[in-house]
């Protein structure tokens, strides 16, 4: 499966309230290639906070907070997984695309070959953790991921290739934030 | 009421998040975020972590405040930089101010260019007083909102309240 399904098949299955956090690099500009929506933040660096702008989210907010991550972004901050793990959001979903390399940077690899990463999670305090290989293999996986119970994760093992980039989403940072921001309306948690 | 004059002085200002790194220059502080409601504070494990979730904060309509030790900064730079800086996110920060002269080595490198970092980012800052809790409050919360960055409250020794 490639990067593109994986997305596409993630986004299909979501509600329209449910906000998403989308990973700096392709995940981003795929996701926003596949369907952009006024509830999704596309992060452009700070690479390694995926889990934890998303935990911020997820504290302060009610709707259902997805993680859109990768696997060389998550070993970068690996201590999101521990802070998830620990504080246990009921509403956390944390979906990682997994190629075992870093594609945005030309294809390095990356040890998420090595470190099985549902394993960390589940060790963390993840309520649900499992890893599954595409649609073919598991038609239900991402179905049965988004009614586990919540902090959940699941690693999507994709292709490390990449055929048809996406393009650089056509907004200022300002505007991602802002949009975002707007749409969602003052937060009712955390006071 | 918390143990704490400043997180008060903060909480009556709007604060409804709250995440950080302890540092011993803030454990008044830090005593008083440990009784707020759970979703009100996040026990971080790194501050590039805690400055990411207060930006989560930040979109979800929550304000946020950071909190850690100087030599937390170093890293959060990337965080501040591609995240705050970029996309114009207020940030309200309380930051301890170690590494003068008598202070341990390892707080000394950093400790003492805290000030030119923040000056090279055009981060503004400025130091907290004995008794200034309500007005570098308002300070912090007026200036990270309308210059829409991060702003830093510097807290030496014997100012944590």
């Amino acid at each position: 499966m490639t990067r593109a399904e994986a997305i596409a098949w993630v986004l299909a299955s979501l509600a329209e309230e449910d906000l998403v956090v989308a990973a700096d690099g392709a995940i981003a500009r795929e996701a926003y290639r596949a369907a952009d929506r006024p509830r999704t933040f596309y992060m452009l660096g700070s690479m390694g906070q995926v889990a934890s702008i998303a935990l911020g989210l997820a504290m302060t907010r009610g709707e259902r907070v997805v993680a859109l991550d990768g696997d060389g972004n998550l070993l970068m901050g690996f201590g999101g997984l521990a802070l998830v793990g620990g504080v246990k959001p009921p509403n956390f979903y944390h979906l990682v695309l997994d190629n075992g390399s870093y594609a945005t940077t030309g294809g390095q690899p990356a040890l998420s070959q090595q470190v099985d990463l549902a394993a960390v999670a589940a060790a963390a305090g993840y309520a649900w953790a499992r890893r599954c290989h595409g649609p073919k293999e598991d038609s239900s996986a991402v179905e049965q991921w988004l009614a586990a119970p919540g902090p959940a994760f699941l690693a999507v093992g994709i292709a490390p290739e990449d055929p048809h980039p996406a393009p650089r989403i056509p907004l200022t940072p300002e505007e991602m934030a802002r949009r975002f921001r707007r749409a969602l309306g003052p937060g009712e948690r955390g006071q | 009421m918390s143990v704490s004059r400043r997180l008060d002085a903060l909480r009556r200002r709007g604060v409804g998040f709250i995440a950080g790194v302890p540092c011993s220059y803030l454990k008044t502080f830090f005593a008083g975020c440990l009784e707020l409601p759970p979703n009100a504070f996040l026990p971080a494990v790194r501050e590039d972590h805690a400055v990411a979730a207060c930006a989560g904060a930040w979109l979800g309509g929550v304000q946020p405040l950071a909190a850690m030790q100087n030599s937390g900064l170093g890293y959060c730079l990337e965080v501040l930089t591609s995240l705050h800086l970029m996309y114009r996110l207020p940030l309200p920060m309380l930051v301890s101010d170690r590494g003068a002269a008598e202070d341990f080595e390892e707080h000394r490198i950093l400790g003492q260019r805290t000030r030119a970092l923040l000056d090279l980012f055009q981060v503004p800052w400025r130091e907290a007083v004995v008794g200034g809790e309500e007005e570098e409050a308002e300070w912090l919360l007026a200036t990270s909102g309308s210059r829409e960055c991060p702003a830093v409250l510097l807290v030496g020794p014997g100012r944590d309240s």
